[in-house]
């Protein structure tokens, strides 16, 4: 889902993001931090009905180059985009997920006759 | 007259598809790494991945003959699928019923090297006091045998343990007199001390040899200091000698990497093409021990590491190429894992951790720890691996402390942030004592990790070279097939 972006912040390596928190999980705005540890930090704030959340640049990136903002913006608008299908992914798989993990070490393991 | 019905008459239909557990990492502008339930990987576009979340597929419409193959989706009411991918993950995991296969006994903690970035933290050679008590050791033995597993392993390591060889070839006699298990017996040197006795002893009962070898004289002796400087002329002699005597399959070299390594690779590898060794296992420096006092671990980072070793794996496929079969072991662990289901149990590279349940560490002094890392730790005065003491400790006493099951639980990757969702997940693993030492959790922040850098970084390396260098993907296929 295409987020509402606003306005970059003043200095080049800070840029603020938000999101409608109608449509938007937060659990997926902070996996998506998680993954920006050591790239930025994300502080994530509720405003109303919307999700906003405050990029800062490493000024000592562990991996790779001080991102510009519009670089930063883009990184974690794509992590955002991944965690939300990642949500996705994992609600429309628990349940085979399970079944194959009972299957494999569970209450299914010793009875598999049933191949289909 | 009859008529055969349309091709889309035979298909499932969508809402007959189920979507299969998968997870996935941006590769790229406009391309995603896809890896199923067990590890195996295929590359889909945007438009494609966002399909097939969808199920917007179709037979015949390429997408869906390459998700069913990867094992992406099936159909609702098929069986099949799942149960070959329980059984899959089955024979992957199934190391966790062999518990504790190898028990480290720590026979001494004098050494007669100073190595700068020596992980264990040794002690001169005139401190009788850091030798293990032939009491100790027999504890430690009753605790090993009473592991689950049918076969174990005995390494003997130090400091160095040949300052105390009259101690080892008591425990492998009372190892061997005592029935119900197979044996296997290592021992760890540096083999300055070896001689015709300890050779003897070893061809006898089959005991195998591990060394040090870190490259070319110059480097070796700088990274290796010992009085004489000749560190490496008796390693090298030692390993000739060895070979000699017990046949070239009993003994290895391992290889440490100092910031005087990172330009030298191509000549370390030759160091081990001119031992006849059959590979070389390309190994970074740990955090512990020495190598935190003397600041040796904070003198390159993992892209630095990265760099180095893909310039020697290059290097050794180079070599296979050109005609000799020369392996370079940890990608050959990697990819085992990658293009197979065995079940890979080594210490560092699975989850549930290896600390405890794969391995225990008996120190000179009785004290018992989860890992060799664990008691590296200890010796810097952290003993928050330390599970134990053979006066007062039972094999179950050990394994279910609650300091050990902590350690495991709290750092599984099927449930950690990032590594339950990273797309090698399956092939990676848990090293919580890594983490430990470097972040002070078991846990860790993996975006912060040197550890998950470089298993992603040498992972992204192998499924490239197996993507993009046929000649280079067949040699990698026989090295996970060996």
């Amino acid at each position: 889902m295409p987020p509402a972006a606003k306005l970059p912040a003043a200095s080049p390596v800070e840029v603020t993001v938000d999101f409608d928190s109608s449509i938007q999980s937060l659990s997926a705005l902070d996996a998506a931090a998680y993954r920006l540890i050591g790239t930025a930090t994300c502080q994530v704030d509720r405003a109303g009905d919307r999700y906003v959340c405050r990029l800062v640049s490493s000024t000592n990136p562990q991996k790779g180059a001080v991102l510009s903002s519009n670089e930063l913006k883009e990184r974690f608008l794509n992590l955002v985009a991944d965690e939300n299908l990642r949500a996705r992914v994992a609600e429309k798989t628990e349940g085979v997920r399970n079944v194959i993990l009972a299957l494999a070490f569970g209450a299914l393991a010793a009875n598999q006759n049933d191949a289909g | 007259m009859a008529r055969f019905l349309r091709p889309e008459s035979f298909s499932a239909a969508t809402e007959d598809l189920s979507l299969l557990p998968f997870n996935f990492e941006r590769a790229g502008a406009n391309q995603y790494l896809v890896a199923n339930m067990v590890g195996d990987f295929v590359r889909l576009s945007e438009e494609e991945l966002n399909r097939l979340v969808d199920l917007q597929v179709r037979p015949g419409d390429g997408l869906y003959e390459k998700a069913y193959a990867a094992h992406l989706i099936t159909g609702t009411n098929q069986k099949a699928q799942r149960q070959l991918l329980a059984a899959r993950l089955r024979s992957r995991m199934s190391f966790l019923q062999q518990t504790t296969p190898l028990h480290i006994f720590v026979v001494t903690l004098r050494c007669e090297h100073s190595c700068p970035y020596c992980q264990v933290s040794r002690q001169s050679t005139d401190r009788s006091r850091f030798d293990m008590s032939e009491q100790t050791a027999m504890r430690a033995l009753d605790i090993a045998f009473a592991s689950p597993t049918a076969r174990i392993k005995i390494e003997f390591q130090g400091g160095e343990p040949l300052l105390n060889f009259p101690l080892i070839r008591k425990i492998v006699a009372a190892a061997k007199q005592r029935s119900g298990k197979k044996l296997d017996f290592v021992i760890a040197s540096n083999l300055a001390l070896l001689d015709d006795a300890v050779l003897d002893f070893c061809k006898e009962n089959n005991v195998l040899l591990s060394t040090s070898l870190d490259g070319p004289a110059d480097l070796h002796n700088k990274n290796r200091p010992r009085p004489g400087a000749n560190s490496h002329e008796l390693a090298i002699a030692g390993i000739r000698r060895a070979r000699e005597i017990l046949g070239p399959d009993k003994v290895g070299a391992l290889m440490t990497t100092t910031e005087a390594s990172l330009d030298r690779v191509d000549e370390i590898i030759d160091e081990y093409l001119e031992m006849g060794l059959d590979g070389i296992f390309l190994r970074p420096l740990s955090p512990f021990g020495f190598a935190i006092k003397t600041k040796q671990f904070a003198k390159y980072d993992a892209q630095k590491w990265l760099a180095f070793y893909e310039r020697g794996l290059r290097r050794v496929l180079e070599i296979n190429r050109q005609g000799t079969p020369f392996r370079e072991f940890y990608a050959a662990l990697l990819l085992t894992r990658m293009l197979s289901d065995r079940p890979i149990g080594y210490v560092d590279l699975r989850s549930p951790a290896g600390a405890g349940l794969g391995a225990l560490v008996y120190n000179y002094d009785g004290s018992i720890f989860a890992s060799d890392e664990g008691r590296m730790l200890a010796e810097t005065g952290d003993d928050a691996f330390r599970l134990g003491h053979v006066e007062h400790d039972s094999y179950n006493s050990l394994i279910l402390s609650d300091k050990l099951i902590g350690a495991i639980s709290s750092s599984l990757t099927q449930c950690a942030p990032e590594c339950s969702t990273c797309v090698y997940e399956s092939h990676c693993g848990a090293d919580p004592v890594y983490h430990y030492a470097t972040q002070g959790d078991a846990l860790g922040i993996k975006p912060l990790s040197a550890f998950c850098a470089r298993q992603k970084g040498i992972m992204g390396l192998l499924l490239d070279i197996l993507e993009n260098s046929p000649e280079d993907a067949a040699i990698m296929r026989r090295w996970a097939a060996a």
